[in-house]
């Protein structure tokens, strides 16, 4: 225990009775404590201003439906949810929004669509890419209300009206792309926006199309045939 | 451990560049900019840094596109990398930065990450992102500089208290075309060249450029003195996508028949601010671009360098990235 | 000739996979459903004294607190779900429910705690040294059959090991085998060469969320697993229930690759909270979270010493390692690596020496080929490097060494049931061009010099002994019921097409039962150690052949004559003598519901499991049961083994390489399903790759931090980071102990890669050993610009 705590780093030598304020992993806790309910413990510490001003937040009504019936939340500043309505595969869905929701989040949990998954949350893996106004994104790191008057396209939007196959997802089933299947409906969403913008990709472009989705399971070769089988039949179908 | 979850804040959306500078005016350093959102969620999720009111810049139409401009090219700062990846102007007359742009992180970043977030996000230095209370973050101390550190992708140049270095793909080739930023604020307007926009921490340890909080940068123009000169862009990093650089280098030159007139060599992640490569350039400007002046500029780039326990190679990748971009300096292929 | 085996079909559970309809663990929702989040240790190894939640439990919205008390505290060094003493950074302490997750981080974030920071050690062989850290009050040591030790090595037993080379005190295990010292004397070639593996994080997409709610006395458990049936006793055991209360229900998993191969703690935490609060309790787990409650494979600091002949002939080895095991358990990766090593180069003479010591680092668990495949990261380039300096070919020395199905196993050497590397080796090298390729290694063109390699690995790749069941309807369909999980090879499915194939079904007529232990499923294997295909296909077949007996039976007592006079065909049970005298499936299923007995379930076999027996109860009287215990012969270890071959150009100045060809070659028996297989090479080679070239676990040696905690930062492949087509190839030799020859396969396709590779990178720097894995690009940089690499000798868990 020679090196603790670490006096070397910083001023005063911690009490032994509270985190040390010096060691770097009381920090991260530390920095999300409220400054609404201040300890003398915690008071020397110099938030910066806006955490301060942030407070306890909030969260509005319960994550989906009328199920969650227990007590709610206060609401305090920063928190207050707005309804939206969001056009969500060619439906208008009225939802309520807080403002630091993300996309995914409200797909995920308060419109029923678990179909777009969340693998990292920090734009990392690609799992919950959607389609606004055609345009691949990271619906985890998209805040909802930036979306309120786009086209939002999920896994769920690409079916046919009697649930036939979207020729991608056909093509991903046929050359048997997914593994595990987690990152396959990002996967899938690419490919679609892909094929949309450049319906005759080489495999090469069909490479860097889908780059932004990982596959853990390494499954990359299959997912690229499928993109290039779901273009061979796409083209098929127009000729 | 990171949960995810962000704090509440007030969510301001405006569509015009005057409202959000009154915003920006009446929050101070309480308000954020939030651009593509990259670079600020990941913050906000984190909650090592949090805020109360963000100002969201999506919707401000003015803030958009790409326009001839002077005889040089002004691009809105909330223009995307991917339109500026495949902007046939840009790629053109500034394929260097069109190449720079394509390189950044991976494709869905680019459809919403802006060159504006692009410059100005903050640095990935692992420590300060995990939240340690290091100088940058206002502490008193530098987690990554300490002996046995893990800083392997931490500055080799300039540190001074913090080691952290600029992340940014763009950065390195709007200096090396040496752009001007403009930037506003309720106070007007000033345009600031690129090579003056990034931050030393050796001037202010807490931020990366030289924005105040009421600000916002709203363009970046590309000079027409560099239009159509002769570009090398190169990034090493571990994976082709989402990584950021280990080293990258962005180089300009404008050739008198074979020639080199003038030269602007620029490297990132080197230290916290895109570095000139001065000696560089001077020992390429008025010789002709041969194995042997790429050789004498490779050299030279590393003169003063400073490792840390872990990062010497930067070293070697700075002196083999600039002798490459003299010798093979290329111009970005046609779309 | 089979109609169904070795043949392309659509597994059922894909198209929920491309529609999004599919669904995981995170993906389920109850009336009243609240969100749990954990508030985890920021310390590597602490005492909790107090925790002050009052303020976090006033918060509107908060529902309820779970504490270490309120969980059943595990023995020994097993992972705890939850504790006031954490090992750590980022093991559960506490947890709180919300009615929604923003509450519940805000709550969390207002819990005060009265921590006190304690010893911790982030490097296995400071804490061997004397006087070094201990991971846990009770010691640093892991050692077999006596549990945690305080093993300190001393000052002359560093002293002895020389220079840069791996210290061996006292070991944890050892075992040896042949004549050691007459192997070196005979040995015109040593090698001795230490070596650090990095331990690497699992990166599956899915972070092992759970969701639990309580009905009618059971427990529902919508779990991130691989298994089904195997994980349940384990997971009923977390939550302090019998067996037969929980319901588990695993139907999809987003990757697991070992870390979800069982019942883990953090799965039952849900479970305790929703019993606690009476609410539906879903826990989402954040991708930093993941990186450290993931488990991790263990890395290894080794030292290996081996004798070669002039022919290449390997007559003696001497391996030694030290595995950072993390806190907790852990995982036998160690003796796993020696056992490989005795078979996939059959050394004439070996001893093994190794120790497992605690670090505060994630506890670690089973990662694809574990052992196997860092020991072939190891020990594949010093090949190499003696192929080198015996002039001989790569693909040579290894055929001289590879195993023959004569060749013995491990400390015990135990028998095998088969092996083909020298025929995947020669299959391999035909198909790859390898001479040509090989010819051309070393060339330049400006800075990028091409380079080859070829690798193997092997992973042990069946188990027998578990239950099949089946049933054939009224209405004549097969109904499969496998319990085996759904990691997301499919083999749940190709192992299933057994049964079908036994009784001659046509394919879409048959129906698998699955991922929810309330659909009667029997007692089987886990989805874990390439097993999945031997072990299913014999309980399948052993099921199928049950049914196929009692349709037989029920055909002599319905129509006359013996048993033996009948077969089957088309769905139907006919006499050979006169194919006229036949009964459908159906009819028989309907005669065997008003036998009852053992041919509808009533009565079961003696030796099948509880579990099982539960399963057949649910379905018996509904159709002709089959169900057996998988008792066909099994004589040795089932071997999967596995060659890759790689063609890379290198740009030494950037340090960065492309991956120009990659082929596979696998030793998994007969080919059961072939697209299966081909992705399993080729995603187990993207794997590999990250293994040996990319993937990061980095710990700050200071302060316990992990510096890897987004995909960012560890590193797993992308699309752009391994060539966009790969080939495969299969020996396709049947394995003998499995009734339709198939063996498993999925983890050497990852160590035979991940070995190719850095066989590659050091054939482009002209034979370099780096000692390490991954090689990545600054080490190359170093390499190649002579300067020095920027961790100690043998350190571990840097950037």
């Amino acid at each position: 225990m020679s090196e603790w705590p670490p006096t070397e780093v910083g001023g005063d030598t911690r009490a032994s009775s509270t985190i040390s304020e010096d060691a770097p992993w009381a920090l991260p806790m530390v920095s999300a404590i409220p400054a609404a309910q201040p300890s003398p413990s915690w008071s020397r510490r110099d938030f910066i201003k806006g955490i301060i001003a942030s407070g306890v937040t909030v969260s509005g009504l319960s994550y989906f439906g009328s199920g969650c019936s227990g007590a709610l939340p206060a609401q305090t500043v920063g928190g207050v949810e707005r309804l939206l309505s969001l056009s969500v595969n060619g439906q208008l869905r009225r939802v309520d929004v807080l403002p630091a929701e993300t996309l995914a989040m409200t797909l995920r949990y308060k419109l029923g669509l678990t179909g777009t998954k969340l693998g990292c949350d920090r734009a990392e893996c690609g799992a919950c890419t959607v389609l606004i106004d055609g345009v691949t994104h990271y619906s985890c790191s998209t805040l909802t209300h930036r979306v309120r008057d786009r086209e939002i396209t999920t896994i769920e939007g690409l079916e046919g009206p009697n649930g036939e196959l979207h020729p991608v997802q056909q093509a991903f089933v046929d050359e048997l792309s997914p593994q595990c299947g987690f990152c396959t409906p990002g996967q899938v969403m690419s490919a679609v926006a892909l094929l949309r913008r450049n319906p005759n990709p080489t495999r090469e472009e069909a490479r860097e199309a889908l780059a932004g989705n990982l596959c853990r399971c390494g499954a990359y070769h299959n997912y690229l045939n499928g993109v290039m089988r779901a273009a061979q039949s796409l083209g098929a179908r127009e000729a | 451990m990171m949960k995810d979850m962000m704090a509440g804040f007030e969510l301001f959306q405006p569509a015009d560049v005057e409202t959000a500078l009154e915003l920006l005016d009446r929050h101070g350093a309480a308000s954020w900019r939030l651009a593509g959102g990259y670079d600020s969620l990941d913050w906000l999720k984190n909650r090592s840094k949090q805020t109360r009111a963000v100002v969201d810049l999506e919707r401000i139409a003015e803030l958009r596109g790409i326009r001839e401009s002077g005889g040089g090219v002004e691009i809105g700062a909330l223009t995307t990398l991917t339109e500026i990846e495949t902007s046939q102007l840009i790629r053109e007359r500034y394929g260097l930065l069109a190449d720079a742009a394509r390189k950044v992180a991976s494709p869905q970043i680019r459809n919403a990450g802006s060159i504006g977030g692009n410059l100005c996000q903050d640095t990935r230095c692992w420590y300060y992102r995990y939240g340690v209370k290091c100088y940058r973050a206002g502490g008193n101390t530098c987690y990554a500089a300490a002996p046995e550190a893990m800083n392997r992708e931490h500055a080799i140049f300039e540190a001074s208290r913090c080691v952290a270095v600029t992340p940014s793909d763009c950065a390195p080739a709007v200096v090396a075309l040496d752009a001007e930023m403009v930037v506003r604020s309720r106070a007007g307007e000033r345009v600031i060249r690129a090579a003056d926009f990034f931050m030393p921490p050796s001037i202010d340890i807490r931020r990366m450029t030289v924005l105040e909080p009421e600000e916002l940068l709203v363009a970046v123009r590309l000079p027409a003195a560099w239009a159509g000169a002769s570009f090398y862009f190169e990034k090493v990093a571990d994976r082709n996508v989402w990584d950021f650089p280990l080293v990258n280098v962005a180089a300009a030159f404008r050739m008198d028949g074979a020639t080199v007139a003038d030269a602007r060599i620029v490297c990132g992640a080197v230290q916290c601010t895109p570095r000139r490569m001065a000696a560089a350039e001077r020992l390429v400007v008025g010789r002709p671009r041969t194995e042997q002046v790429a050789e004498s500029a490779g050299a030279a780039s590393a003169a003063g360098a400073e490792p840390l326990a872990f990062n010497a190679y930067k070293v070697s990748l700075v002196e083999n990235l600039v002798r490459r971009a003299v010798r093979g300096a290329q111009t970005s292929e046609p779309a | 000739m089979a109609e169904l085996l070795g043949k392309d079909f659509t597994p059922p559970d894909i198209v929920g996979k491309v529609t999004g309809r599919a669904k995981y663990a995170e993906d389920f929702r109850r009336d009243g459903m609240v969100f749990c989040r954990l508030l985890t240790s920021p310390m590597p190894h602490a005492r909790v004294r107090n925790v002050d939640a009052r303020a976090a439990l006033a918060m509107p919205g908060v529902v309820g607190i779970l504490l270490p008390e309120d969980v059943p505290e595990q023995e020994g060094v097993a992972n705890n779900i939850l504790t006031y003493e954490p090992h750590f950074v980022g093991e559960p302490i506490l947890a709180i429910a919300a009615v929604d997750e923003t509450t519940a981080h805000n709550a969390i974030a207002a819990v005060r705690l009265d921590i006190e920071p304690l010893e911790f050690c982030v490097d296995p062989l400071e804490s061997l040294r004397p006087g070094g850290p201990n991971a846990r009050a009770g010691g640093n040591a892991l050692i077999p059959q006596e549990g945690l030790q305080e093993v300190k090595w001393t000052e002359e037993d560093f002293a002895a090991a020389g220079e840069g080379q791996l210290p061996m005190g006292r070991p944890g295990e050892e075992w040896s085998y042949g004549d050691l010292d007459a192997g070196f004397a005979a040995s015109t070639l040593v090698l001795d060469e230490s070596f650090v593996t990095a331990s690497t994080s699992h990166h599956s997409m899915e972070p092992r969320t759970a969701m639990a709610y309580w009905e009618g006395g059971k427990c529902y458990l919508h779990a991130s697993c691989q298994s089904q049936s195997n994980a349940l006793p384990g997971a009923a055991r977390l939550i302090g229930i019998a067996p037969e209360d929980l319901v588990f229900i695993a139907e999809y998993c987003g990757g697991g690759f070992g870390s979800k191969g069982g019942a883990y703690p953090l799965m039952a935490i849900p479970a305790h909270m929703s019993r606690k609060v009476g609410r539906p309790v879903l826990m989402r787990v954040s991708r930093a979270e993941e990186y450290v409650l993931g488990s991790a494979r263990p890395g290894f600091q080794g030292r290996i010493r081996l004798g070669f002949r002039p022919d290449g002939r390997i007559a003696a080895c001497d391996l030694s390692i030290i595995q950072e095991n993390g806190p907790n358990s852990g995982f036998g990766d160690l003796g796993a690596a020696a056992s490989a090593v005795s078979l996939v180069y059959t050394p004439q003479a070996m001893r093994y020496r190794g120790i497992s010591v605690l670090t505060n680092t994630p506890p670690r668990g089973a990662q694809r080929g574990p052992g196997q495949n860092q020991i072939h990261c190891a020990v594949e380039p010093l090949i190499d490097k003696a192929a080198r300096q015996l002039g001989l070919d790569p693909v040579a020395i290894r055929r001289i060494n590879a195993p023959t199905h004569e060749s013995l196993y491990g400390g015990n050497q135990s028998h095998i049931t088969s092996a083909y590397l020298r025929e995947a080796l020669e299959m391999g090298a035909e198909r790859f061009g390898w001479q040509e390729r090989r010819a051309r290694s070393g060339q330049r063109s400006g800075s990028k010099v091409r380079a080859v390699g070829v690798g193997q690995a092997f992973h042990s790749a069946g188990s027998s002994g578990f239950d099949g069941l089946v049933r054939i309807a009224p209405d004549g369909k097969l109904h499969i019921h496998t319990g085996v999980g759904n990691l997301g090879t499919y083999s749940y499915a190709s192992t299933s097409r057994v049964a079908a194939e036994v009784l001659r079904y046509d394919w879409a007529n048959c129906e698998i039962h699955r991922g929810d232990s309330s659909r009667g499923l029997p007692w089987n294997n886990g989805q874990f150690g390439s097993n999945t295909s031997y072990t299913m296909s014999r309980t399948n077949y052993a099921a199928a052949m049950d049914a196929l007996q009692k349709l037989k039976a029920i055909a002599a007592r319905e129509l006359g004559g013996n048993a033996n006079d009948y077969d089957v065909r088309d769905e139907a049970v006919f006499s050979r003598a006169n194919p006229s005298r036949r009964l459908t499936y159906a009819q028989a299923a309907r005669t065997a519901i008003q036998l009852g007995g053992r041919y509808s379930g009533m009565e079961t076999p003696q030796d099948i499991n509880p579990m099982t027996r539960r399963a057949v109860e649910s379905i018996a009287g509904t159709g002709l049961i089959g169900v057996a215990r998988d008792n066909l012969p099994q004589d040795g270890m089932v071997p999967a083994l596995a060659a890759g071959f790689i063609e890379i150009e290198l740009d030494v100045e950037t340090g960065l390489y492309e991956i120009l060809d990659y082929l596979g070659v696998a030793d998994c028996g007969l080919v059961m399903h072939p697209t299966s297989l081909a992705t399993q090479v080729r995603g187990g080679a993207v794997m590999g790759f990250g293994m040996a070239a990319a993937e990061r676990h980095v710990y700050d040696p200071r302060w316990g931090l992990p510096g890897a905690v987004g995909l960012h930062q560890a590193k797993p492949p992308s699309y752009l980071d391994v060539p966009s087509e790969m080939d495969w190839a299969a020996v396709d030799q049947a394995e003998p102990n499995n009734p339709v020859g198939v063996k498993g396969i999925g983890e050497p396709l990852m160590g035979c890669a991940a070995a190719a590779l850095l066989c590659a990178l050091s054939d482009a720097l002209g034979g370099h050993y780096f000692n390490r894995t991954p090689i990545v690009a600054d080490m190359i940089v170093n390499a190649a610009n002579g300067r020095p690499q920027a961790h100690r000798q043998l350190q571990v868990n840097t950037q």
